[in-house]
């Protein structure tokens, strides 16, 4: 019997049909999209042994305690430290996917000059040559920690010291001013208000550490209509803080500053203004044209902020205005206002406020990544992960997440005085240095950020106030040595300062400050804050995840 | 019956075969274990009576898994009989201080986040519901591995076609899920991948 080729294809279509009604196409897909998880190029946790250790996100200022899960010595999740008394468990989604970074395609692995591989010996040589020529300029945007001390101190030899504030403590630049106390000895009492007028400051995005104020908008204020703690937000857009608000007024964009004068004028003409305040120049028609309100709506707001104290206006900037209508509130050096956190704190100057002419400007990997210096002098830019759109004339690899030892201050606007330490659970490439180690080769008479760590513990130590955090409570008097205090900073404690005085920082305000316009006040949120451009998987997914949250009374499409 | 039916009929019945009888024998290597390991001896002779007595929680509700040398090493720090894999646990593992290479047949990929203690504690479940009653064999189970994408049998379920499955096979996404809305548990993604 001959074989044509229409039996070919008649057997090839019983075949075809046959393997319909078995498993194996079913079987074969389900297998192959598994293997495509499993390419060798795809990064894949090893097996092990899994243990929790405690350590704190260095990420950004705020300093949150996480829980850390390790497989075989590797982190592998992230959850927040339900004991820390700020953050409180919760962490904002880069935190939850911070231990992704580490293996980001844009990680920095060898040092690179204008774009070309180079070596840590070419680097040094250029920075010492550099630093031989003429001051050079070091820029932190995480001051406070031991690593900061060292920069300082290497400052003072070569040249000037210069810090990135982050946004919250940007905000609190205009009672710095009035006062004399640093911006970063200042705080917000959210804990003790019972009204708070945001304007358009992302206070449930990610605004200072994630938890503080979700925890307390969640217990005093979420999904009640006449909540202990009341939200009121300005804003031109409904932004997720305005969704979630217990009231939310729209008004022009721009107009915060018209509408706290306005605000400040109402409260004025109603004998509800602190005394020795300046009247505001603006009329209250002035605000309501600006503002985009009515006058009525003015006059109503401003009797709704008072009708339950204490109350505190939050500004997403620097905007003299919203301070000033602090002042017109009573809410500085009050309780449950702006407190004073720390009795002796360091000014720092700005970044951009530090003058050359300068040889070089070293930039640590603390420094956001959209900061800039105008500058002509040759770029020394830490960083863990590299940006394409930074100029730098050195890239020089830093540690990433949780790979280097770092303490961790109190966080920007926190009230209550903190301090912990980041231990490293995470071991870095071999190429990598911190900017603390590169300024140790090059003056060796720097002590180590290990040395600075260990005397702050001592000096804690020696002062005996405050309390130390775990899943109890301990207060540091009962400690038995400062060794014993380290041992627990490195095994997750935190340590709190006793609770601010009120009274501490007092304003002198002659005239109402001129209007200005405020700086974008998406800075603020958790992605603002955040250093590089690159965001590991699982922060989009679960900030994608977040627009799904209900805001009471209200639906959201 | 004209030959293109005759035709069709022979390779349509010669596809059913290879799909579920080659086709599974294909897909599947088996492996040995590197031990001979037998529960039932262990629970009769060593006074085991829970699954938890090896395979505890930890004192932070992690589950320790599979128990490690040195609660083997507690009894067998010297040969317990004269058997081979008696020789070889206490040769080639105990007195070397190395960990024996089991071939885990429930190991999930590494994207997957699992919490014994939510499921044991919270919801009730006794490990037969997912792991059968494997506590209570003989012989060691042939591990049998999946060539495409290198986990376990167990994983998809032994029924290659997925039907009538007994409670306890299979231990995919999918039957997760379908545990969950039996319960009318809540099922998200990052439930179990974070």
């Amino acid at each position: 019997m001959k074989l044509t080729r229409r039996d070919l294809l008649t057997l090839g279509g019983g075949v075809t049909t046959g393997l319909l009604f078995t498993p194996v196409p079913w079987k074969l897909l389900d297998d192959t999209s598994i293997w495509t998880q499993n390419w060798p190029w795809i990064p894949q946790p090893a097996r092990g042994p899994v243990e929790v250790k405690n350590s704190f996100c260095a990420l950004c200022p705020n300093g949150c305690g996480m829980r850390v899960r390790l497989a075989a010595g590797w982190p592998v999740g992230v959850s927040g430290m339900p004991h820390h008394p700020v953050n409180q468990g919760a962490l904002c989604p880069l935190g939850f996917g911070a231990h992704q970074l580490n293996w980001h395609p844009r990680r920095l692995r060898q040092v690179r000059h204008h774009g070309r591989a180079s070596s840590w010996t070419e680097a040094l040589g250029a920075f010492r040559k550099a630093c031989a020529a003429g001051p050079v300029a070091i820029i932190d945007g995480y001051p406070g920690r031991a690593a900061s001390s060292l920069f300082q101190s290497f400052s003072r030899r070569h040249g000037s010291y210069g810090v990135t504030l982050c946004a919250e403590e940007r905000a609190l630049g205009p009672y710095e001013t009035w006062s004399g106390v640093p911006a970063t000895a200042l705080g917000y009492d959210l804990e003790n208000t019972a009204t708070i007028v945001s304007f358009g400051a992302p206070l449930l995005d990610g605004w200072s550490a994630p938890g503080r104020f979700t925890r307390l908008w969640s217990e005093r204020s979420a999904g009640v209509t006449n909540p202990q703690l009341r939200l009121i937000q300005v804003e031109a857009s409904q932004s997720r803080t305005a969704a979630c608000a217990w009231r939310w007024v729209s008004i022009a964009p721009g107009s915060e500053a018209a509408l706290a004068a306005g605000l400040a004028r109402a409260l004025h003409e109603e004998h509800r203004a602190s005394e020795n305040v300046p009247m505001p120049p603006t009329t209250l028609a002035e605000a309501a044209t600006r503002s985009g309100l009515s006058e009525d709506a003015i006059r109503e707001l401003a009797r709704t902020m008072v009708a339950r104290g204490p109350v505190l206006a939050i500004a997403a900037a620097p905007e003299p205005a919203v301070a000033a209508l602090n002042i017109v509130l009573g809410a500085v050096g009050a309780r449950g206002g702006i407190v004073r956190r720390r009795q002796h704190a360091e000014s720092y100057a700005s970044a951009d406020s530090v003058k050359g002419p300068f040889r070089a400007v070293l930039i640590d990997s603390s420094v956001p990544g959209e900061f800039a210096l105008r500058t002509d002098a040759e770029v020394f830019r830490f960083a863990a992960w590299e940006d394409p759109a930074v100029h730098a004339d050195w890239w020089l690899p830093a540690p990433g997440f949780l790979e280097e030892p770092s303490d961790i201050p109190a966080a920007p606007a926190s009230s209550i005085e903190t301090y912990a330490l980041a231990v490293a659970l995470a071991s870095p490439p071999p190429e990598v240095r911190s900017a603390a180690q590169f300024l140790a080769q090059v003056n060796p008479s720097l002590a180590s950020v290990e040395k600075v760590i260990h005397e702050r513990c001592q000096q804690l130590f020696a002062a005996r106030t405050g309390h130390l955090h775990r899943e109890q409570s301990t207060a540091v008097a009962n400690l038995k040595s400062a060794e014993a205090l380290e041992k627990e900073f490195r095994s997750g404690a935190v340590w709190m300062g006793d609770p601010p005085r009120t009274g501490g920082v007092r304003c002198q305000l002659r005239e109402w400050p001129a209007q200005q316009a405020m700086d974008a006040p998406h800075a603020a949120t958790w992605t603002g804050g955040w250093i590089p451009a690159v965001l590991p998987p699982l922060a989009t997914k679960l900030y994608q995840e977040s627009s799904l949250r209900e805001p009471p009374a209200r639906s959201e499409i | 019956m004209s030959r293109r039916s005759v035709t069709f009929g022979f390779g349509f019945l010669a596809a059913l075969a290879v799909g579920w009888f080659a086709f599974p024998r294909a897909l599947y290597v088996q492996r040995a274990q590197p031990l001979e390991f037998r529960h039932k001896t262990h629970a009769g002779k060593s006074g085991v009576t829970q699954c938890s007595d090896c395979h505890a929680l930890r004192e932070d509700g992690e589950f320790a898994g599979i128990p490690r040398m040195d609660t083997c090493a507690a009894c067998h720090t010297d040969r317990i009989g004269t058997s081979e894999p008696e020789a070889t646990l206490v040769d080639n593992y105990i007195k070397k201080g190395q960990e024996t290479p089991w071939l885990v047949y429930s190991r999930q990929p590494a994207n997957v986040w699992f919490s014994h203690a939510i499921h044991m504690r919270r919801a009730g479940l006794k490990c037969a519901e997912c792991h059968g009653t494997y506590g209570e064999s003989d012989q060691p189970r042939a591990y049998q591995v999946n060539r495409i994408s290198g986990y376990s049998r167990d994983i998809w379920g032994r029924s290659i076609s997925r039907f009538r499955r007994a409670p306890h096979e299979g231990m995919k996404m999918s039957d997760c899920e379908d545990c969950h809305r039996k319960r009318s548990i809540e099922v998200g993604c990052l439930g179990c991948h974070q």
